[in-house]
């Protein structure tokens, strides 16, 4: 089950490596050991040191103590030009203002094979054309990086790092702000690659799900030390997500691949205990892949009692609704909304005195939500978030945008921004407290 | 491979400019440069006649070979005809390649910068280059080096201190993180500190500070051939060096630890590159005094019209630079008949409103970013 | 297995770099080239067949060509010393602020300042910055400025176009005299200059003398304050410039028998806090006049009304121009009116 040993076979080692920062430790003397072609995943929760260990093999930080290798050469003694052609980094997120084409951009990967003073080689030109078409940007190469979407910016950076052409890769939450659609479609370009090229890729992956699904191997950080590591039919345990997540789940299994993946136990909050609070609301939230948590926020921020959902567990707006004490209802990583959960969210909807939604990719796991609120339009004030339109992020080949115009027609209003959607809500609130005080009249049309 | 080869690269796009309109915007900018190069020699105090200035011109150059008389209508008068060749040829031209010089040095040394910094907003002084320069040629002013000296003294102590304030930073955020923000902040004390220093002399020494205050606007009236020669070899050698990194800015974009992951090795290229604009900078500080904003407009004009690629950005700020300040100076020269006015008034003065509308555009771009 | 695809030619193996790196060089090498033939090709205008050696104020050595025809003069104080000396006939460019700021009509009447019919078109240097093409345009033989001109002017001037620029700004009250003698000798004008060395050699004796009575006498020297450029109202730091050590005011206070008040001050131009003056209780404050300043605007500084000197009628105003520009007005017109205020009824 264990890697090949910390010899000088492997891609890359970590030796008994400890990170500092101040008196915060961040890692704590962790071995890895990962051999050729390997696909690794590292997973954990936040702050578990993921992101620390990748930057400790790509020679940013130094170790306080232990060795880290590639190749079997200490990280440190590797000239920056070595490194570089050695592995290759693929950020969560990678800021840049300028706006070179996408053939640029990808060729900036060639950057340890050039010269000061020479030319782009065939070579290069080759290796950008194909990770370009790999990536299914052959067609873009000429655009400017700043037109492309998430998904789409996020496969360049990817294609920068395959131009580099590096025996090793490594992913830091590449598709943490990606919608499950494109989640899915980065990860599996990435399985496919390394597999045709032999390429090693290390990732640092939070969804434990996506981690099982691609990985050969998983690896498990919990505040710093290394809790786990080998098979992930092995490691993935309903007692794993208890200690390290304390979440409470079922393991299931795929019936198609036989993949394993968690359930986590639903967390519905009933009805009455909404209701019961002061002030104006609920105001429901339909949101997903990080679009409603900015809403989630605002909302709560604005002393609105919120509730939301359909989401999926681990999604951006799920954790950010767990963490603003929002109730929700959630549905296991990228299933589509089952019976049970539709049920529950059509609960939440009935009891909501406005519901919004937030401007979230639309795709086949997450239509229901559009679905299931139409019938609640007509009798509950509904504004729809649109600062880009629904054709560009609809993701269920047009089914999106014709639940959109269903939702419009039934009397949703569109407004283009949170502060319009702010300013709605307070005149609503007026109007309602000046008209009946303590009951719940219909909108004023 | 090689006919696979061969089939991706003859389809490929890099056959053919990927921007035919940049290229045109470019192409704009050096036929404005050529035009205004033509026209400045006719600009100045002295109303010359056109046909007077082009004449002479072509007299000195062809050493009297194209026109024996360097003057046609005012023969009659030699002291009017040598003054108007003095006023062509050692006045107006050297104080044009001046303009030229000084202005492209600050317009590379903007665009390097912000670059570096990843700051559209940084400009060639950031980092107290003009409070160390001014500090070099108060000391000059304030203790009268002889006149004679003076001369020399005043470009060296300028540039001394000028390229001093850039190092010392480099050097007090050596070894520490070497952040960017590290170098912004010393920079910042330092110019804050230079220029008390700076009041605290001309307290003492009241002698100086008119002359100090008008080498703080700034201007090319003191150009020479000699001069013209010494800033064109310092400003031609650095600039050199920095056209040749601009792939490593591009990439430094991606930001330090992507840049680094490229083989980029970001903290040693800010230091060289840094040095390497100061150096520039000090130059054009050294000559000219203090101009403001070319170097913070340059870049911007050639990003907002032509390509944000550093392989273009930092040749054409040079040139968009040295064009912004010949047509400041052509500006001062002319707006009120008979009276020279600093040059770095009418910088600013096109520069500051260029600054506030960059500002404002800025602003409406995060705003649109945060709803 | 070519490397260089036939669809780009050899051209496409030079580098962005290595083009960039060319074209500076050729543009170096075409300008360099041109520097070079343009240094070949000045033209200096040959010297004057007689020429003499002067040393300036600030320790130069010039050539000068003996009773130049054609002179920019750029300091009002030089040009008192050319108006007393009869020489306005070799002006041809003067500084603007003699031209046309008042510079002058604050020391003479309005028909001597006509007489001299400095029009503004004659005005090369606006501060330290002086206008080169205008002043080529007169084509003068002789540049004579102050210290406020720039080095860097000096030396393009006097290297490149061979116009010798003498520098005069005497640092003593007996140096205005030397730098009389100096223009003398130079303009062949020394009957003129032997006169007026005589008047000024008169005044300083005079009022050395006076000085020389008083302490014989045992009679006490007054404190005096002479501050000038108000300090405009709502100014953070409001108080009253005035003379510290090393400077003609403080000179020109001790010939006229009074002790200034900052004497001692660590600052040549120290600016005096009204309590500072509450303190030093000066008998006598003098205030600069001229270029539209009088009573009202020193009147408005902090604590003006309390000033014992004040109270007692004895804060007078004075003409700026014979306080602060040194040269034969001050001597002339300065000295004997300081004295007259601070000792009246001493014979002079």
């Amino acid at each position: 089950m264990r890697a090949p040993s910390a010899s000088g076979r492997a891609v890359a080692g970590l030796e008994g490596v400890t990170v500092r920062f101040g008196s915060r430790t961040v890692l704590h003397e962790v071995d890895l050991s990962v051999g050729a072609g390997e696909f690794v995943a590292l997973a954990g929760p936040n702050g578990s040191g993921k992101t620390t260990l990748l930057r400790v093999l790509l020679g940013f930080i130094r170790p306080s103590a232990g060795r880290a290798t590639l190749f079997g050469t200490p990280v440190d003694e590797l000239p920056i030009t070595e490194r570089a052609r050695r592995v290759a980094w693929v950020p969560q997120e990678e800021a840049n203002r300028d706006n070179p084409t996408v053939r640029e951009y990808v060729g900036y990967g060639r950057y340890p094979y050039r010269g000061r003073f020479q030319a782009e080689s065939a070579v290069d030109r080759e290796r950008v054309e194909e990770s370009l078409s790999d990536l299914g940007l052959g067609d873009r190469g000429d655009d400017g990086v700043q037109t492309l979407s998430g998904g789409e910016r996020q496969r360049a950076v990817l294609g920068r790092a395959l131009a580099q052409d590096t025996p090793l890769i490594l992913l830091d939450e590449p598709t943490s702000h990606l919608d499950i659609g494109h989640q899915l479609d980065i990860l599996e370009r990435v399985r496919t690659l390394s597999r045709r090229r032999g390429t090693t890729v290390i990732a640092a992956l939070h969804d434990l799900n996506l981690a099982a699904r691609f990985a050969d191997r998983v690896v498990i950080l919990s505040r710093g030390r290394k809790y786990d590591d080998g098979d992930p039919a092995r490691v993935l345990s309903e007692g794993l997500l208890a200690r390290v997540w304390g979440v409470t789940a079922d393991l299931r299994r795929d019936p198609r691949t036989g993949v394993p993946y968690l359930l986590p136990h639903q967390r519905v909050v009933e009805g009455p205990a909404i209701l019961a609070g002061p002030g104006f609301g609920p105001v429901h939230v339909v949101g997903g892949g990080g679009a409603g948590a900015p809403v989630l926020r605002a909302l709560s921020d604005d002393g609105y009692r919120v509730t939301t959902g359909a989401l999926h567990l681990l999604d951006t707006d799920a954790e950010t609704a767990e963490v603003l004490g929002i109730p929700m209802v959630v549905e296991v990583p990228f299933a589509p909304l089952g019976a049970e959960v539709r049920s529950a969210h059509r609960r939440l909807l009935e009891q909501a005195r406005v519901i919004v939604v937030a401007p979230f990719a639309v795709g086949p796991s997450n239509i229901a939500n559009l679905d299931d609120l139409e019938p609640f339009v007509p009798q509950t004030p509904t504004y729809l978030l649109a600062p880009t339109p629904i054709d560009q992020r609809d993701f269920a080949g047009g089914a999106g945008a014709r639940a959109w115009e269903a939702l419009r027609s039934a009397g949703a209003r569109e407004v283009d921004g949170l502060p319009a959607l702010q300013a709605e809500l307070r005149s609503l609130e007026a109007r309602w407290r000046s008209a009946v005080p303590a009951a719940a009249p219909a909108l004023p049309s | 491979m090689s006919a696979a080869a061969d089939a991706v690269d003859a389809a490929s796009p890099h056959s053919r400019p990927p921007h035919p309109g940049r290229w045109r915007s470019a192409l704009a900018i050096t036929l404005l440069g050529v035009a205004l190069v033509l026209l400045s020699p006719l600009v100045g105090s002295v109303p010359i006649p056109p046909t007077e200035v082009f004449r002479i011109i072509l007299h000195q150059l062809s050493g009297g070979a194209v026109y024996a008389q360097p003057c046609a209508g005012v023969t009659d008068s030699a002291p009017l005809c040598s003054a108007y060749v003095e006023i062509v040829w050692d006045e107006r031209l050297p104080v044009l390649l001046l303009a030229l010089l000084a202005g492209a040095a600050l317009g590379i040394s903007g665009a390097t910068l912000q670059g570096v910094f990843r700051n559209p907003l940084a400009d060639p002084y950031l980092l107290g280059l003009s409070s160390g320069g001014a500090l070099g040629a108060a000391f000059v002013y304030v203790f009268r080096i002889g006149e004679a000296e003076a001369s020399l003294v005043l470009p060296v102590l300028a540039f001394a201190g000028s390229l001093g304030a850039g190092v010392a930073i480099l050097l007090a955020a050596r070894g520490r993180s070497g952040s960017v923000e590290t170098l912004l902040l010393t920079g910042v004390a330092l110019a804050s500190f230079l220029s008390a220093t700076l009041t605290i002399v001309l307290l003492y020494n009241p002698t100086g500070s008119l002359q100090v205050s008008f080498w703080l606007l700034g201007g090319v009236g003191g150009a020479t051939w000699n001069r013209d020669g010494v800033a064109f070899g310092g400003i031609l050698i650095a600039s050199t060096l920095l056209v040749l990194h601009g792939r490593e800015l591009n990439v430094m974009q991606l930001g330090n630890d992507v840049a680094q992951s490229i083989g980029v090795p970001t903290a040693r290229l800010r230091q060289r590159l840094i040095l390497l604009a100061s150096l520039v900078t000090a130059m054009a500080v050294a000559f000219t005094g203090v101009v403001g904003f070319v170097g913070l407009v340059a870049p911007h004009i050639v990003r907002r019209t032509v390509s944000s690629d550093y392989r273009v950005v930092l040749p054409l700020s040079a040139m968009t630079g040295g064009l912004f300040l010949l047509a400041a100076n052509d500006l001062a020269v002319t707006v009120l008949p008979g009276t020279q006015l600093p040059v770095g008034i009418f910088t600013s003065f096109a520069g500051a409103p260029f600054f506030l509308t960059l500002l404002y555009r800025r602003r409406q771009a995060s705003t649109m970013g945060d709803s | 297995m070519s490397l260089n695809p036939p669809s780009t030619g050899p051209a496409r193996s030079i580098s962005f770099a290595w083009f960039a790196v060319a074209v500076l060089v050729a543009a170096g090498a075409a300008v360099a080239a041109t520097a070079a033939y343009f240094e070949i090709r000045q033209n200096h205008p040959s010297a004057s067949a007689t020429t003499m050696s002067l040393t300036d104020d600030v320790g130069r050595t010039v050539n000068v060509p003996v009773n130049p025809s054609r002179v920019a003069v750029l300091s009002p104080s030089i040009m008192d010393s050319m108006y007393r000396l009869g020489l306005r006939s070799h002006v041809v460019a003067v500084d603007c602020y003699s031209a046309a700021f008042g510079g002058l009509s604050a020391d003479y009447s309005s028909d001597q300042v006509s007489l001299w019919n400095l029009s503004s078109s004659m005005c090369v240097q606006v501060g330290p910055t002086l206008n080169v093409e205008q002043l080529l345009a007169v084509s003068p033989q002789l540049v004579l400025a102050s210290t406020i001109i720039s080095v860097a002017d000096v030396e393009e001037i006097s290297t490149t176009y061979g116009i010798p620029v003498l520098i005069l700004q005497p640092t003593t009250l007996s140096g205005i005299v030397l730098d009389v003698d100096l223009l003398g000798s130079l303009f062949h004008a020394s009957a003129s200059a032997s006169l007026l060395s005589a008047d000024l050699a008169l005044g300083l004796g005079n009022a050395t003398r006076v000085a020389q009575n008083l302490t014989n006498a045992g009679t006490p020297f007054p404190t005096v304050m002479v501050t000038y450029s108000p300090v405009a109202a709502g100014s953070p730091s409001p108080g009253y410039y005035s003379f510290g050590p090393g400077t003609f005011g403080t000179s020109l206070i001790e010939l006229a028998s009074a002790t200034s008040i900052s004497a001692n001050s660590t600052l040549p131009y120290p600016e005096l806090s009204g309590s500072a003056v509450l303190a030093a209780r000066p008998q006598f404050i003098v205030y600069g006049t001229g270029f539209g300043l009088g009573l009202p605007d020193y009147a408005q500084g902090p604590d003006w009304s309390s000033f014992a000197a004040v109270q007692s009628g004895r804060a007078i105003g004075l003409n700026s121009n014979f306080l602060t520009e040194p040269d034969p007005t001050m001597i002339l017109d300065g000295l004997p009116a300081l004295l007259a205020l601070f000792h009246p009824g001493v014979p002079v």
